[in-house]
């Protein structure tokens, strides 16, 4: 948390799914990650990677959580949750768009809690940006992203929500 | 064998899902995208056992399965998720499910879902025994 104890978008929610991610390639998909010291941007605009996949949180906590790859990572990606099935050319697309979604939910279930009582966060299905371009920060928002590097590419993972987090829905310091 | 119905709004996890069913020596029933699909298919195909994920757009799984239990008492249900927080597994069980599955899922623990809810099955079956070798002595 912020030294005035407000809770912050890249402490609260961008930490904890930058750790899971990690886990979650190394372990879950034994893809070795190149650096684990990750460091965390705030910019006014960032460029999505081609492969994004994005969903929402709901309830008093309302942020977007995307996460993108390369290709060649997010080929990989594919191959693991394959699990060594063959596959037909034509259905590649379709199970490729499957994997990045599935990524996205899995990660974001795993790791998200509600900062404010600890209980669920929901979340949204998620769906996936086709030729994703930029994301801009507006007056009251906040970007906040990390890239995660693998031996297949990079990982861009990206939150986007209120400048101060819960300052638009409840007054956090009053509880 | 169970005859298993898969309700997954991702086709990955299906593919997968139904592979691990086979491999387990079970069949597939049908599967569904959704939770409106589900109550559909569980009326036309009444399977023994159904994975259902929590997380789908149009009907989400727990709402479905509070349907399915308005006309279906008897199956068993297994719901899949990525929420690991224990208010979601007491939502889910409250909504009628028997087994909870936290993704990443991977044969060995939907093996291990199946055998808890069936392992309670067959306990259950073994006391109602008991009882009655009491009741005949």
């Amino acid at each position: 948390m912020h030294q005035d104890n407000t809770p912050s978008l890249e402490h609260e929610i961008l930490s904890p799914l930058i750790q899971r991610s990690i886990s979650f390639l190394k372990e879950d998909l034994e893809i070795q990650v190149i650096s684990e010291n990750i460091d965390i941007i705030l910019p006014n605009k960032i460029k999505l990677k081609k492969n994004t996949a994005m969903l929402g949180t709901g309830g008093n906590v309302q942020v977007l959580i995307s996460m993108g790859y390369d290709d060649a990572l997010l080929a990989q990606v594919v191959e693991a949750f394959l699990e060594g099935e063959a596959i037909e050319e034509d259905e590649r697309e379709e199970i490729q768009e499957s994997v990045s979604c599935e990524v996205v939910n899995t990660i974001v279930g795993n790791a998200l809690k509600n900062p404010l009582d600890g209980t669920t966060l929901s979340i949204t299905p998620p769906i996936l940006i086709s030729e994703a371009k930029s994301l801009f920060k507006q007056k009251s928002s906040q970007i906040a992203a990390a890239t995660i590097t693998t031996e297949f590419g990079e990982m861009l993972v990206t939150v986007v929500g209120p400048k101060e987090l819960f300052s638009q829905t409840f007054n956090f310091k009053e509880l | 064998m169970l005859h298993i119905l898969v309700v997954d709004d991702s086709l990955i996890i299906r593919k997968n899902i139904k592979k691990y069913i086979t491999n387990l020596g079970h069949a597939i029933a049908g599967e569904a995208k959704n939770g409106s699909m589900a109550i559909e298919q569980c009326k036309e195909l009444n399977p023994d056992l159904i994975t259902m994920d929590i997380t789908m757009p149009d009907m989400d799984g727990i709402e479905a399965v509070k349907q399915i239990r308005e006309f279906n008492k008897e199956v068993n249900i297994i719901m899949v998720t990525s929420h690991g927080q224990e208010e979601m597994v007491v939502s889910a069980l409250k909504a009628g499910a028997q087994g909870y599955l936290l993704k990443p899922i991977n044969e060995e623990k939907l093996a291990q879902a199946i055998a808890n809810i069936y392992e309670d099955y067959t306990q259950e079956l073994d006391d109602e025994l008991l009882d009655d070798e009491f009741l005949d002595d």
